[in-house]
């Protein structure tokens, strides 16, 4: 007994001695001087909460990789705070030929490169080209139907298609409408190491999973308007990390805070929280004809949830909407059941009229398990992560499934062997995101119409593939929402994808700042923001 | 001596070789299509092939292998999907988790061969008991717990310490210490636990030796006893010990960088493992296998150059 | 009992041999200790879905994040799940992953290190080269990167954890059968012409037998540890499984709002492994009285 004791003793000493070692070090912590305010000059550093990938257009594929390229590769389009689009490097909005197979760009003059070289239609033809031709390029898909391009003079770049394209003003919106600079394509090295575009501010340097570095350029036009001195892209993937270096001062602007911070942050007097609901949705692709392989011929698989209408209409009135959101995400995110994001403007025409249910209905679901004259039902899911908030909504799901007699096994998996069995088609039921495009073409076309090339359900309806081929081809707003809402009546009937909510993303901003702008796509846009005096 | 070493360097070469082909074939027997990873929300069967082409995945694994075998011969470990140079990101993190694992087999040491020493010297005393129990209760509990525990301590309630993050020494050495502190603690406190059991049964036998015998019958005093002549030779064991530790310490640290959030090696591991990143996943194995076989061949030379029995015997097992 | 015992120690020097051996354990209270802690664990395992109050997924919206109440021994988790149950069944998993892994482990490490120890000459070059190889590898590593190859699960976790552990008792096997194969009843053996399986079987194992054990007592909790590293990396138990380290990697986003999450899976983990260190070292000095603790 006594020797317990004294072991408690020793323990405890230890502890003690530890406590001191720490307690000298927080007292020294407190001697740190705090930033001085300037109007123009200083650095922004933002939080990035994964780390971008190649910083080459050409091939970047990441969310956050978007963001970085906002502050130094401007595009021949951009979007307003209402998401409409606008010329940037562009003169005006194109303009497009009778048969919809020639859209005509007027360029923006006196624009320069910031490595000094100049900004013109060449420069875009050898961009496009490059993003057509290039081995392994990412947006050769987004503009496919491009298949020429023309300089005739040095503000006139003109686009050639093989088909009506609608989504294409939206596309060069987007990535594959920056420009790179021809100069530093030629120069033989890594575009990604070193990328040259038009913008407010240069790369400068990169340590790969720590931080990407840009400064104030000296060639844009627009650098008047350019206050901060260099914006440093801070990699931290850990949230709780990410949180607390904004409230120490460590960065100034926090991405995506995670849902267990928010109301903290929100009680602090330093931080503005902005939010944006995001374009993106989260929802679960059923498996209802993918038996062979993407883009393989589809023929109804052997699931109960394939078998069965009833069933699928079922397993959707089992999900509480409102509980996911209350438990998995602290209530802080937009359930719905639509691909559109409430923030577009396609979002009311096309789900004019539809039902959600934003709450379970249990005795419906039990009386249509029953009326599919499926015994004992049940459904593998697999879930694209295997991180513990996946884990958490695979877990909710199957406890309401469970609630009206569906059996729900949950599979965690890791997210590019989850796209591999997805693209198999050996899965039942699939929990994956979609970041979401500004054209309502981007989240539907390809998951629902039988030769997209994300339709991963294997869903193949004839009457939907002539609507979303028409509306491709329509270019006035007003026959595209007719044809999205005829679209919407389908997928909500027949329900290859069940759409569980809209994520919804909380910045952090020191008020130090000021001109840090969220939009509905979810990108930081810091490029012309400052330290207020 | 140098046919010795020779025989060493050799067998290390080979190990080096096949490591670099267990390596090869192990990441890309991982689930998961690398060009899925590259092509992203991109999925479209020829976009996929193109990228497999540009990467050169389509080509049969003995030339995938040949190819980055003779440029990783040169040095150059290839780009990883952020089109990064490997060698310049393992480069820059490899240091982090230098400094992590030396904080740690500081606090290691410390602790382990002065909790063992006086163990020894106290047989069966109280203190002996405590440091018994304390090295036991230190292999028992899980460290990765050990760290949630500090951060809810240290870092939710009593606000001392940053639960996690990192920030190097040049940019500011006071804060990185205060982010290193409670990691060291956790992977060191793991080695003390081993080193002072170590140390305390290598004290045992070298106090009953003979010569410790000689030097107490010639009077000297028991604290030059224990210093000079037992301490003295239970550190070749100990040295040892640190040496064998090292997959552990590397191990240890694999798990410390990715609850405190440190960008070390550790995480870099699991980052390519996540992204399916092959050319990286690859540099780092490969680096991660190289520098333990050096280590351990720099073990065997020092420990033969201490001990010249070992070069005789020219066992295996150091 | 003991009438019984006595009776067949006079006729049998094994069991009296065994006899002496369990007094000397019974007068090391610290084992005895372990050993009844790790038969608790054992029991808590296999009597899971009869002792525990909740099925281990059995969610409640309603109370989430709940504190210990006469419902809840030990409150609830973020989806409203008992915290105790969870536990008890989390048992399961690492039992199952030390005591398995460890199987495998001798399975694969003792039939190598014997042939190697044995036979010596190239045979025992090559395995040396081989298990240097494995070794060059540190142990995590390995086990992440075998249980991302086979995919994440228990079983995989087990496979990988006791593949892992392989190349250490390899060299543990190897060096005794090497020790083993100079001792004068060996040789003997040899001049008589009995067959090297003869031999290996009747003399070598036998002999080692004691040291083996040891190193299992040492491998379980090691592997009990390793099977909470790889289900809180994610590479491990799949939720909703239950297992310790699964808790505590969930429990790592709540470490603010409620802390207790993450300290009683790894008070368990602790429990768990230290019993079965403290039978080891108990084991160890009834059985091998060349080390010294």
């Amino acid at each position: 007994m006594r020797g317990s004791f004294k072991r408690f003793a020793f323990l405890a000493l230890g502890l003690v001695l530890v406590g001191a070692l720490t307690a000298a070090v927080a007292a020294a912590r407190g001697t740190k001087s705090s930033a001085s305010k300037i109007r123009n000059g200083g650095t922004l550093t933002i939080g990035l909460a994964e780390e971008p990938d190649a910083l080459d257009p050409t091939i970047a594929r990441t969310f956050v990789g978007r963001i970085v390229f906002l502050a130094m590769c401007e595009k021949l389009y951009d979007l307003d705070s209402h998401l409409n689009i606008v010329p940037q490097l562009a003169a005006a909005l194109p303009q497009v030929s009778k048969d919809k197979l020639t859209y005509t760009i007027k360029l923006r003059k006196g624009i320069k490169f910031n490595d000094g070289t100049p900004f013109n239609a060449a420069a875009v033809k050898t961009t496009i080209d490059r993003y057509l031709t290039f081995k392994g390029s990412v947006r050769k898909s987004e503009i496919s139907p491009i298949s020429s391009v023309d300089a005739p003079n040095a503000t006139t770049a003109v686009l050639h298609l093989s088909a009506p394209y609608s989504p294409l003003t939206a596309q060069l919106a987007d990535r594959a409408g920056m420009i790179l600079s021809p100069k530093a394509l030629a120069s033989g090295g890594s575009f990604a190491q070193n990328p040259v575009c038009v913008g407010p501010f240069s790369f400068k340097d990169r340590v790969a999973g720590d931080h990407i570095t840009v400064v104030k350029s000296p060639f844009y036009y627009g650098k008047a308007k350019v206050h901060l001195a260099s914006i440093v892209y801070r990699i931290m993937t850990d949230p709780s990390s990410r949180t607390q270096a904004l409230r120490a001062g460590d960065i100034q602007v926090e991405d995506r805070i995670q849902s267990t911070d928010v109301p903290t942050l929100q009680k602090d007097k330093s931080v503005t929280v902005s939010k944006a609901i995001t374009i993106g949705y989260q929802g679960l692709t059923l498996n209802l004809g993918n038996k062979n392989g993407l883009l393989k011929p589809y023929s109804t698989v052997d699931t109960d949830l394939a078998r069965s209408q009833f069933l699928r209409t079922a397993f959707d009135l089992a999900l509480d909407r409102t509980t996911i959101n209350k438990v998995v995400f602290g209530g802080l995110n937009q359930p719905d059941c639509f691909p559109i994001a409430p923030v577009s403007p396609w979002y009311k025409p096309s789900t004019k009229g539809l039902k959600c249910n934003l709450h379970a209905n249990v005795d419906l679901a039990k009386k249509l398990v029953k009326a599919s004259g499926i015994s004992s039902p049940s459904v593998n899911l697999m879930l694209g992560g295997t991180d513990p908030v996946t884990a958490r909504l695979g877990q909710v799901i199957q406890s309401m499934e469970a609630a009206v007699g569906i059996k729900v096994s949950v599979t965690p998996t890791q997210f590019t062997t989850a796209l591999n069995r997805a693209d198999a088609g050996t899965f039942d039921a699939f929990a994956i995101g979609w970041s979401g495009r500004v054209d309502p073409d981007g989240n539907i076309y390809g998951f629902v119409s039988t030769k997209g090339t994300l339709n991963d359900s294997g869903f193949t309806n004839a009457k939907l593939d002539y609507i979303l081929n028409g509306a491709r081809k329509s270019l006035t707003t007003k026959s595209r929402n007719t044809l999205y809402h005829a679209a919407m009546q389908i997928i909500h009937a027949q329900r290859p994808l069940i759409y569980l909510y809209h994520p919804v993303n909380y910045y952090g901003i020191t008020k130090k700042v000021t001109g840090v702008q969220i939009f509905g796509d979810g990108l930081i846009r810091a490029q012309f923001a400052g330290y207020a005096s | 001596m140098g046919g010795f070493l020779l025989r060493k360097a050799g067998a290390a070469l080979v190990v080096v070789f096949l490591s670099s082909v267990v390596v090869f074939i192990g990441v890309r027997a991982l689930p998961g299509d690398p060009a899925l990873a590259l092509g992203a929300e991109n999925r479209d069967p020829a976009v996929l092939a193109a990228i497999r082409q540009a990467y050169g995945l389509d080509q049969p694994l003995p030339v995938q292998y040949v190819k980055w075998a003779s440029r990783a011969l040169r040095g150059d470990l290839g780009l990883d999907a952020r089109q990064l140079p490997v060698g310049h990101t393992i480069i820059t993190r490899i240091p982090i988790t230098l400094e992590l694992a030396l904080l740690a087999v500081l606090i290691g040491v410390v602790i382990g061969i002065l909790a063992g020493v006086i163990a020894a010297v106290r047989r069966g005393k109280l203190s002996d008991h405590a440091a018994t129990t304390s090295a036991l209760v230190g292999l028992s509990v899980p460290h990765f717990w050990l760290g949630l525990m500090m951060i809810i301590v240290f870092a939710v309630d009593l606000r001392w310490l940053p639960a996690s993050g990192y920030v190097s020494f040049h940019e500011h050495p006071l804060s990185n210490l205060e982010h290193l502190l409670m990691p060291a603690l956790v992977l060191g406190t793991g080695l003390s636990a081993v080193l002072m059991r170590q140390t305390r049964s290598a004290m045992l036998s070298s106090l009953t030796a003979d010569y410790v015998r000689t030097a107490r019958a010639k009077g000297l005093s028991e604290r030059s006893v224990i210093a000079k002549h037992a301490l003295r030779n239970s550190l070749i064991t100990v040295t040892t010990v640190v040496g064998l530790q090292l997959g552990a310490l590397i191990s240890g640290a694999v798990i410390t960088e990715q609850i405190f959030v440190i960008p070390g090696f550790g995480r870099l591991t699991l980052e390519a493992v996540n992204e399916r990143d092959y050319t990286l996943l690859q540099g780092v194995v490969l680096v991660a296998a190289t520098g333990y076989v050096v280590v351990n061949l720099l073990v065997d030379v020092v420990y033969s150059l201490l001990n010249p029995r070992i070069r005789v015997s020219g066992s295996n097992t150091p | 009992m003991s009438f019984v015992d006595t009776s067949v120690a006079a006729i049998n020097p094994r069991a009296r041999r065994r006899r002496i051996l369990r007094r000397r354990f019974m007068r090391r209270p610290l084992a005895v200790a372990g050993f009844l802690v790790a038969i608790a664990f054992v029991l808590a395992a296999i009597l899971a879905p009869v002792i525990a109050p909740y099925s281990a997924g059995a969610t409640d919206f309603n109370a989430l994040l709940a504190h210990s109440s006469r419902h809840h021994l030990l409150g609830t988790d973020e989806l409203g799940r008992d915290v105790f149950s969870r536990i008890l069944w989390g048992a399961r998993a690492s039992i199952e992953a030390g005591v398995l892994a460890t199987l495998l482990a001798m399975a694969v490490a003792v039939p190598i290190g014997i042939v190697a120890g044995y036979y010596r000459g190239w045979v025992d070059a090559a395995i040396a080269r081989l298990t240097d190889v494995l070794l060059a590898f540190p142990f995590l590593i390995v086990a992440v990167g075998l249980a991302a190859i086979l995919g994440p699960s228990l079983t995989n976790a087990t496979i990988a954890l006791g593949i892992g552990a392989a190349p250490a008792l390899i060299r543990i096997a190897r060096g005794e059968a090497l020790a083993l194969r100079e001792e004068d009843y060996v040789r003997a053996a040899v001049a008589n012409g009995a067959s090297d399986l003869r031999i290996i079987a009747r003399h070598v194992l036998p002999n080692m037998l004691s040291t083996l054990i040891v190193q299992a007592t040492v491998a379980i909790p090691a592997a009990i540890i390793g099977e909470a590293v790889l289900s809180f990396l994610g590479l491990g138990v799949q939720p909703p499984t239950p297992s310790w380290g699964v808790m505590l990697s969930d429990a790592q986003s709540y470490l603010a709002q409620a802390p207790r999450l993450a300290i009683y899976p790894g008070i368990a983990i602790f429990l768990c492994s230290l019993s079965f260190n403290l039978l080891g070292d108990g084991l160890r000095d009834i059985l091998d009285p060349r080390t010294t603790r």
